[in-house]
């Protein structure tokens, strides 16, 4: 059922092992294996509702949050279950970043929203800290914009696309090595879209990127590999490339047809 | 020869402007008749607050001097000023301030944090509901009977800060629970996200968020308990003592005046203290409070605008 890649271009980042999530009973994602690689940017796309926050949130434990969230199955991380009794919560999401849907900044200066995580986790403080700060602004392509206002401008002051941003800076100053992204444009204008979308390509080629979204063609734009998921199962995973030109299943190939009409 | 065309008729003829027509007077109506009764009732309690305002200001304003707010009384109360009530007043408030702030914060924090998961914590928030609603003479006798004589600290300044504390905690905790439970729960999620801990989420996060609405409720609970003589009244009031005058660690454990105190005594023995000295007070006391729910409003709105 399952596509295997061609010859595994990178080393495996994160791996599920029949990975299941139900919410009060309900399943929501069933049996989920699948590979994310180091230095590739992974898509996941398939109709609303069909489970790709639930997978998204599993892979960082996000679920948790959730009390009638149940979670089944395994999840390594450079070779560690996270779901295993004793893993440090606060270092797998180290490892682990990510982005929501809706930009989420805290409500404090541009620098602080930066700055909080590596201050917290690294001790860090002074010029360090503003190098990191400035690096995770400049690889997050914000810095230009804001440095000026850098700690004078309230996070919330930013148009939505620099929000975005900046929430992509205060996960990568965390020096997080795979970063989640759902959705990351959804709420966005298309000039806002197409700079994250810069971005997401830029990224991939340090981290292990993993982004949800609904928009097929963006999926085609910014991903090397591509899972398609529906009701819950991940139909198949493989190369976007041929995924989308030659799906091996029956309902790949109507979704994508359905899509691009 | 006119026949009312029936409502049917008039849908299928498409007379959609005839049919909002009707329905556009009838909205004026309501709504006319709708800011009438509330633009009506509003002005007549605005206008009652402004009157007892008028009053006090017009009693009170030709008492005040510089004289009047910084020197004791003279002549056995006749005459002179009020500073000493000014200054335990303000003794009274600040010491609350800094023991029922962080109390009625962590108070606050641990409703929010545990309050819908655990039967003795919903418990625990409707007994602060109840505590918040007791009348403040309650509190009185309880700081009497406690504080007072139980823990034998006697009728002083410090009675005076237990008393009003536990008098102001109710408040401070509820407000600071609802202010938490405003807190986008994007944003809790956004900083478990960056690996924070569930106390460096409420540290760093989430209390900063809701402080301004803490502060407010801070500020306002201490304004209500500044203008209540009943919690003083058995713990902490002197009517004036020259005693008053030296400020030292000798003052904790002795009582204070206080404006509230002053009034209730100064109006229960007439002929003592003249008239126009109480509605000077009087007009103080109101000024004080006015004020710091003035600061209320103030670090509202500078704290939105910092953040927005
Ligand atoms: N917190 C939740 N509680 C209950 N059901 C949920 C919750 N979150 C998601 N679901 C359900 O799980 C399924 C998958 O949701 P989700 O992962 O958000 O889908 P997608 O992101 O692909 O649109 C949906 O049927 C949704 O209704
Ligand atoms: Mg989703």
């Amino acid at each position: 059922m399952m596509t295997a890649a061609v010859a595994t271009p990178a080393k495996t980042a994160i791996r599920t092992e029949g990975l299941s999530v139900s919410y009060n009973g309900k399943p929501a994602l069933k049996s989920v294996n699948i590979e994310f690689y180091e230095n590739t940017v992974t898509a996941l796309i398939g109709p609303s509702g069909c489970g790709k926050s639930t997978l998204l949130r599993a892979l960082n434990r996000m679920n948790d949050r959730i009390p009638d969230a149940v979670t089944q199955g395994k999840v390594f991380v450079n070779g560690i279950n996270i779901y295993d009794r004793g893993v440090n919560l606060t270092r797998l999401r180290r490892e682990v970043g990510m982005v929501f849907q809706k930009p989420n900044p805290f409500p404090m200066t541009i620098f602080e929203n930066v700055a909080l995580g590596p201050r917290l986790h690294y001790g860090l403080r002074g010029r360090a800290l503003e190098e990191v700060v400035e690096d995770a602004l400049r690889k997050a392509a914000l810095w230009d914009e804001v440095k000026d206002d850098l700690k004078k401008k309230s996070g919330l002051a930013l148009s939505g696309g620099q929000q975005q941003r900046l929430c992509i800076a205060r996960m990568l100053a965390v020096q997080p090595r795979i970063l989640l992204m759902d959705e990351p444009c959804s709420a966005l204008d298309p000039i806002s879209t197409q700079k994250i979308e810069e971005l997401i390509v830029e990224l991939g080629k340090q981290y292990t990127v993993i982004v949800v979204t609904h928009n097929l063609q963006q999926a085609a734009r910014i991903s090397q590999y591509t899972g398609f998921l529906m009701y819950g199962e991940l139909i198949e995973w493989g190369e976007t490339r041929q995924l989308f030109e030659r799906p091996q299943r029956q309902e790949t190939e109507d979704y994508i047809r359905g899509r691009f009409g | 020869m006119e026949v009312q065309a029936t409502y049917l008729e008039r849908v299928r003829a498409g007379e959609w402007e005839a049919l909002a027509a009707r329905r556009d007077k009838a909205r004026l109506r309501k709504n006319a008749l709708s800011s009438a009764l509330f633009g009506g009732v509003g002005a007549f309690t605005i206008l009652l607050v402004f009157l007892l305002l008028a009053v006090i200001v017009y009693k009170g304003a030709p008492t005040i001097s510089w004289e009047f707010l910084s020197q004791p009384p003279k002549e056995g109360m006749s005459a002179g000023g009020i500073w000493p009530m000014i200054r335990g007043s303000l003794l009274l408030m600040l010491g609350t301030f800094l023991l029922a702030t962080p109390i009625g914060i962590f108070g606050g924090v641990c409703l929010a944090e545990y309050g819908e998961r655990s039967r003795i914590m919903r418990l625990m928030h409707a007994s602060v509901a109840a505590l918040a609603g007791t009348p403040p003479i309650v509190y009185g006798l309880f700081g009497l009977a406690i504080f007072v004589l139980k823990f034998k600290l006697g009728v002083s300044l410090l009675s005076g800060w237990l008393t009003l504390t536990l008098f102001s905690l109710p408040v401070i905790v509820l407000t600071t629970e609802s202010a938490l439970k405003t807190v986008p729960s994007a944003l809790i999620d956004g900083g478990l996200a960056l690996g924070l801990s569930r106390w460096q989420t409420l540290w760093r996060i989430a209390l900063p968020y809701a402080m301004p609405g803490i502060m407010t409720g801070v500020i306002l609970s201490l304004g209500r308990a500044a203008g209540e003589a009943t919690p003083v009244l058995f713990t902490a009031s002197i009517y004036y003592s020259t005693a008053q005058l030296t400020l030292g660690w000798e003052t904790l454990r002795q009582p204070v005046a206080n404006l509230p105190y002053y009034l209730a005594e100064g109006y229960r023995q007439p002929g003592v203290v003249p008239d126009h000295l109480i509605w000077g007070a009087c007009l103080t006391l109101i000024v004080l409070v006015l004020l710091m729910n003035a600061a209320a409003i103030l670090i509202r709105t500078c704290a939105r605008r910092r953040y927005l």
